[in-house]
């Protein structure tokens, strides 16, 4: 049985998006209906960087808006696609007449309903693009017909990246180009130890024995095709890291940015457990962790495990990466 | 002029629809059941009846109006894949109607084959992928034989009705291919797909308001 801090079930977006607003006055403001977040004090003569998805990966997308990463983000229901409604008032928010780089995590709601905004943006003589993030190297099967990889927590490097240089100026063809291809280099793999529970709901989406895990998780509270055995972090680790190593095609003397996410649950104490183990691993295999990044920021409402996440790295995308960054989940 | 539709026949032809899907909603729920998660009617009444609370005392300014509320309101209210799609697909027919009083055949089969396109392209769906493609497709091919032959505009939206129709039944012989059809293959045969069906009930609806 799982208990939870809400009100109504239906009411915990909007609640929660109030309580956010109130709580960082100088990085964000609140739109109602429709319902985006952006900037309290809105960039001028800058492409806009918006982003947007379900809700219930908090601190993703909202805790993203501020100086140096996102201009406006766009919340859905739970697990759900904001409206293209919703994502064009948002963009014409914070469009400042240079267009808008929309970032989207490769969902069928979510890539419909950005493109619909697009057209109606385009109506609107608003230039915008797009960047799918499909960074989920346990949904790469090769069909070249099915929907493709899952987005997941590399949405965070293309923001950061992206937000940075379009704070430098950059262009909407140049930043869409910068930002495919940091996803292009980036690849995921998740693990759950437990399921998360809907608002409302006492049951977990699923049940796991304790002896095993569940290898290849998605971020919405959905089984893997795979189930394999629990053990100690420096067993299920290499796991995780050496099948992103071979994806990337990484080779000795390579660099990359390390992510390991908390799916909602986990602990810091086993995140950095965790980010030792793959420092471990990588480290044998000659490849250097230019930069890394460790803490849950993107979520599966309050699923426990983790997400390894490897970008490769070049000079370029280092020093987008270093750029400043203001913002109520990542701040440097 | 008896040979278009007047802004009064297309709040008729919207109203009609939005009866008919509501009278169907059961129904449509239950197809979408059989293929998909099963929210495909409820959503679409939910949509439909705020585009009712939204065309309620608005005079419509052209002969699009109506459909432009519609577009609208499914993009604003409806989550999900096909609200979206429809709410795009109501734009197409608010676009061409924008500076009109009245709707031609010629127009409406512009309107089609302008919906058709949008949803091909934003849904990536072609003929036989058992989606509202099935039943859009051969309405547009009905409608532009009809202009073509000189059709008046009831006999034409009869064509396209008859069309969509039988696109629609046609539909319980495919497997999906996209949307959420895809995930369960052949167990949804046997039982058409709602989007179609939906699309059918829009030229019926049409047709008897050309006739009244």
């Amino acid at each position: 049985m799982r208990r939870q801090f809400l009100n109504e079930p239906g009411d915990v977006v909007s609640e929660a998006l109030e309580g956010f607003a109130a709580a960082w006055p100088h990085h964000v403001r609140l739109n109602s209906d429709p319902d985006y977040v952006v900037r309290a004090r809105p960039a001028t003569d800058k492409v806009a960087v918006v982003s947007g998805g379900g809700s219930g990966h908090e601190p993703l997308h909202t805790g993203f808006v501020g100086t140096g990463m996102l201009d406006a983000a766009v919340p859905g229901a739970v697990f759900a696609s904001p409206t293209a409604v919703q994502i064009r008032a948002a963009s014409m928010a914070a469009d400042t007449g240079r267009g808008v780089l929309h970032v989207v995590k490769n969902y069928t709601g979510d890539v419909l309903n950005f493109r619909i905004a697009g057209e109606l943006l385009a109506d609107e003589g608003v230039r915008s693009d797009i960047v799918l993030v499909d960074d989920d190297l346990a949904t790469d099967t090769g069909d070249s017909d099915g929907p493709g990889r899952r987005g997941t927590a590399a949405v965070v490097a293309v923001e950061k990246v992206c937000g940075a240089a379009a704070e430098r100026g950059a262009d909407l063809e140049a930043l869409t180009a910068l930002g495919r291809r940091v996803a292009a280099h980036s690849r995921t793999l998740s693990v759950a130890l437990a399921a998360g529970a809907h608002p409302g709901q006492a049951q977990p989406s699923f049940e796991l024995p304790g002896d095993e895990v569940e290898f290849g998780v998605g971020i919405h509270g959905e089984r893997a095709r795979e189930r394999r055995a629990f053990g100690p972090t420096s067993e299920i680790v290499p796991q995780m890291v050496s099948p992103l190593v071979e994806a990337l095609e990484l080779v000795r003397g390579e660099r990359v940015i390390a992510i390991v996410n908390g799916l909602g649950a986990t602990h810091d104490l086993e995140l950095y457990g965790v980010f030792g183990e793959v420092r471990r691993f990588l480290g044998g295999a000659g490849i250097d962790i230019a930069r890394p990044l460790v803490g849950s920021y993107v979520t599966s409402l309050d699923m426990a495990g983790c997400s390894v996440t490897l970008v490769r790295a070049d000079e370029e995308v280092l020093e987008l990466w270093d750029a400043p960054a203001a913002t109520p989940a990542l701040t440097w | 002029m008896a040979d278009q539709l007047s802004p009064a026949r297309v709040e008729r032809w919207v109203h009609g629809f939005v009866d008919a899907v509501e009278e169907s909603g059961e129904y449509l729920t239950d197809l979408d059941r059989r293929s998909g998660d099963g929210d495909f009617g409820t959503n679409m009444v939910t949509a439909l009846r705020r585009v009712r609370e939204a065309l309620a005392g608005a005079e419509p300014a052209a002969a699009g109006s109506p459909f432009q509320v519609m577009g609208e309101t499914f993009l604003a209210h409806s989550g999900g894949t096909s609200g979206p799609l429809f709410g795009m697909w109501f734009r197409d027919f608010g676009k061409v109607g924008a500076d009109t009083g009245a709707f031609t055949l010629a127009m409406l089969a512009e309107a089609t084959a302008n919906g058709w396109a949008t949803v091909a392209r934003l849904g990536s769906a072609g003929v036989g992928d058992r989606t509202m493609v099935d039943a859009i497709a051969p309405a547009s091919e009905a409608l532009d034989r009809a202009v073509d032959a000189g059709s008046g505009l009831a006999e034409g939206l009869r064509s396209a009705a008859e069309a969509a129709r039988g696109g629609a039944e046609g539909t319980s012989d495919l497997l999906g291919r996209r949307g959420r059809t895809s995930y369960v293959g052949e167990s949804a045969l046997g039982s058409p797909d709602p989007g179609a069906v939906t699309i059918a009930l829009f030229y019926r609806a049409a047709e008897r308001a050309a006739a009244d």
